[in-house]
């Protein structure tokens, strides 16, 4: 699975026809093709080409609705790369 | 536009420019939902589909009375529609409310009444958690409409088997809870 540092992440931000992504938990999904983040933003308040986790928190939804968006790959950070090695993803 | 009234909002701490765009949005997803919900309460024909038929109109009425109501708000605001109708209907806070490929299929319309009202909550929750206790005017709005939002999505829960509602079918006018703020 690809390994995206946070700089490499920071390009795929839905802008001038980049791709949308977004991290959470140490997972990069793409959230090109959904309808609430054309161009990279969400609701206004919240950027493509981001890790979310913290932001997740205080949003009106939970991580359930991710499971919607495909996944692209996943954070080269040490922060999440023991817990995705606990969980298998390699 | 409110000078003194978006001052206010300003030095409560609330990014005012943010907000305005939030609310635009947000008319946004209302005036469409409005438009889409004429199409599905078409299709809601039959043994199936007549049952449903009054609340998704009232709904529907409901959701364009939302729009009527937080129009006002956005100009006092400072803020503004945009020109052009079909920018408005792109920057949509919630996905359109479409027809589902098999119109006929009463369940799958359902599906598509509780996710538009699913996303209209939880825009409106986002709404009021931003202006409690800082921007009275828009909270006491959002929470009116929020109110109705929860109505209208627990109408569809019921519906779908998914658990009672509480509620009995809507007596009297429409929007009890936004009709103080309807111009």
């Amino acid at each position: 699975m690809r390994r995206f540092t946070r700089q490499e992440l920071a390009f795929f931000n839905g802008e001038d026809g980049a791709p949308a992504y977004l991290a959470h938990e140490g997972v990069v999904y793409d959230a090109s093709g959904s309808f609430l983040w054309q161009k990279g933003k969400h609701q206004v308040r919240h950027r493509a080409g981001q890790d979310l986790t913290g932001a997740l928190d205080q949003a009106p939804h939970g991580p359930d609705v991710l499971v919607r968006l495909p996944i692209v790959g996943v954070l080269a950070d040490e922060e999440y790369r023991h817990r995705l090695m606990s969980a298998g993803v390699s | 536009m409110a000078k003194v009234a978006r001052e206010m909002v300003e030095k409560s701490g609330v990014k005012v420019d943010e907000l305005v765009e939030l609310l635009v949005k947000n008319a946004a997803a209302e005036l469409t939902t409005f438009y889409y919900y004429t199409i599905l309460r078409a299709n809601l024909i039959g043994l199936e589909g007549e049952g449903i038929k009054a609340i998704a109109e009232t709904a529907r009425i409901e959701d364009r009375n939302h729009f009527e109501a937080l129009v006002p708000r956005i100009y006092e605001l400072g803020g503004k529609l945009p020109e052009d109708m079909k920018v408005f209907h792109d920057m949509s806070a919630c996905p359109p409310a479409s027809l589902p490929k098999n119109p006929k299929d009463i369940r799958a319309i359902l599906e598509v009444l509780v996710n538009a009202e699913r996303c209209a909550v939880r825009g409106y929750t986002h709404i009021c958690n931003l202006t409690a206790g800082k921007d009275h005017r828009t909270h006491a709005l959002s929470l009116a409409i929020l109110n109705e939002e929860i109505e209208h999505e627990s109408w569809f829960s019921e519906f779908l088997g998914e658990g009672p509602s509480g509620h009995f079918m809507r007596q009297g006018e429409t929007s009890p809870f936004v009709r103080p703020f309807m111009a």
